[in-house]
């Protein structure tokens, strides 16, 4: 009966410490495989942004017929954000693997946190400034004189709000991310 | 049958007793001294970890501060010209552009779940050790700073059209003429940032106090 209880209390012990370090380990397969779609949804709205250019068949002295992302520094914005944070997510694909390898790294884990909060930032950042320039485009403003360009620029405004998607997208991705690796932190 | 009733009472108290000594060695074994040591260990964690969790409180009460600051900032924002036509309106108010509506609403948005979380903070102070609320706290920050940088971008792109205007586009820079609504509202974006930057240590504060030891 003693060798009962002895034995009752070591397998307690063996059966919650193999499930803790596998789900930490599921964790961060799952952080790697998010990782890889953020660098996929962020490059495309990069790429998507960048290569807008569209000329109307016709055109005066005075007026430009012609938009391309370059023409409102917003948008300028934009696309060197989402390409900063694809580059960042390409690098920190090696700190990602590396915590599928050593499940009990923690300060390399509060690093990740630290940068993904600051690339999560700048991502928002840069997709919402986009945002309100693609409304304004589509709606314009009375108030401020300000006309609807999409009217007269269709494919440029379609080509540019398709991308937001992606970047909006990322920004949900990285919160993910964070939550993450916030209970992997917190599960030891 | 007397006998084997004896046994068996005798069965059970040396059974109890077994199970008693079977718990007993733990104090002299040498398990118990590393479980010491880890409790001194744990104990010194806990004085950094209620550090970290003061300072979180001050932080967010700073940036309550910043947030009110830039909700009021845009929501007073509002600038009649001295002069006037028949046609025209020469008065600007927050309203009157939806990204700033937006801002205002979110602010407020950000104002009410600081101050909720407040009592989440002093619950990490009471007790160094729990992660419950400690999680909770950095998953809504995290929430909470993409509504705040979503905002304070947004309401970013609208001033510096309104500061610089944009030829190709035919967008008027209407500061040259409303100075006034301009400064409170970029004055109100810049404090937008502000509680960006400080939710953004919360999270790193946060996250530094979730490590287990």
């Amino acid at each position: 009966m003693k060798a009962g209880a002895l034995e009752l209390g070591h397998a307690s012990k063996v059966t919650s410490s193999v499930p803790k370090s596998g789900v930490n380990r599921g964790m961060s397969i799952l952080d790697l495989f998010i990782r890889i779609i953020a660098i996929i949804a962020t490059l495309g709205s990069a790429i998507a942004m960048g290569t807008t250019n569209e000329t109307l068949p016709f055109f005066t002295q005075s007026i430009r017929f012609r938009a391309k992302y370059n023409d409102l520094p917003t948008f300028t914005f934009f696309v060197v954000a989402n390409a900063i944070v694809s580059a960042y997510f390409i690098l920190s694909l090696g700190l990602s693997i590396f915590h599928i390898m050593r499940s009990r790294a923690q300060a390399s884990r509060i690093a990740l946190i630290f940068f993904d909060a600051a690339m999560l930032a700048l991502l928002t950042a840069g997709a919402s400034a986009a945002a309100a320039i693609v409304y304004l485009a589509h709606k314009g403003n009375t108030k401020a004189n300000w006309f609807p360009i999409c009217q007269q620029f269709d494919s440029f405004c379609h080509r540019t709000s398709g991308s937001l998607v992606g970047s909006f997208a990322g920004v949900i991705l990285i919160i993910l991310l964070v939550l993450l690796s916030s209970i992997a932190l917190s599960r030891r | 049958m007397e006998k084997s009733e004896s046994t068996k009472i005798e069965m059970g108290e040396s059974s109890k007793l077994e199970r008693k000594l079977g718990k007993a060695p733990l104090l002299g074994s040498p398990t118990h001294a590393i479980s010491s040591s880890a409790i001194v260990a744990n104990k010194r964690a806990g004085n950094y970890k209620r550090g970290i969790a003061i300072f979180d409180l001050i932080l967010r009460i700073a940036a309550v501060a910043t947030a009110i600051g830039a909700a009021v900032g845009m929501g007073t924002a509002g600038e009649t010209l001295p002069f006037f036509t028949q046609f025209f309106q020469f008065e600007a108010g927050y309203d009157d552009l939806p990204t700033f509506q937006f801002f205002v609403i979110a602010m407020a948005i950000v104002v009410a779940y600081l101050v909720l979380s407040i009592p989440f903070s002093i619950v990490c102070i009471a007790r160094s050790h729990v992660v419950a609320p400690r999680l909770l706290l950095i998953i809504f920050d995290t929430a909470i700073v993409t509504l705040t940088t979503s905002a304070a971008g947004a309401s970013t792109a609208i001033v510096y059209l309104a500061h610089n205007g944009n030829e190709d586009a035919n967008w008027l820079a209407f500061c040259n003429q409303f100075g006034d609504f301009c400064q409170t509202t970029s004055g109100a974006v810049v404090a937008g940032f502000l509680t960006v930057v400080i939710l953004l240590i919360l999270i790193v504060l946060s996250a530094i106090a979730l490590k287990r030891h």
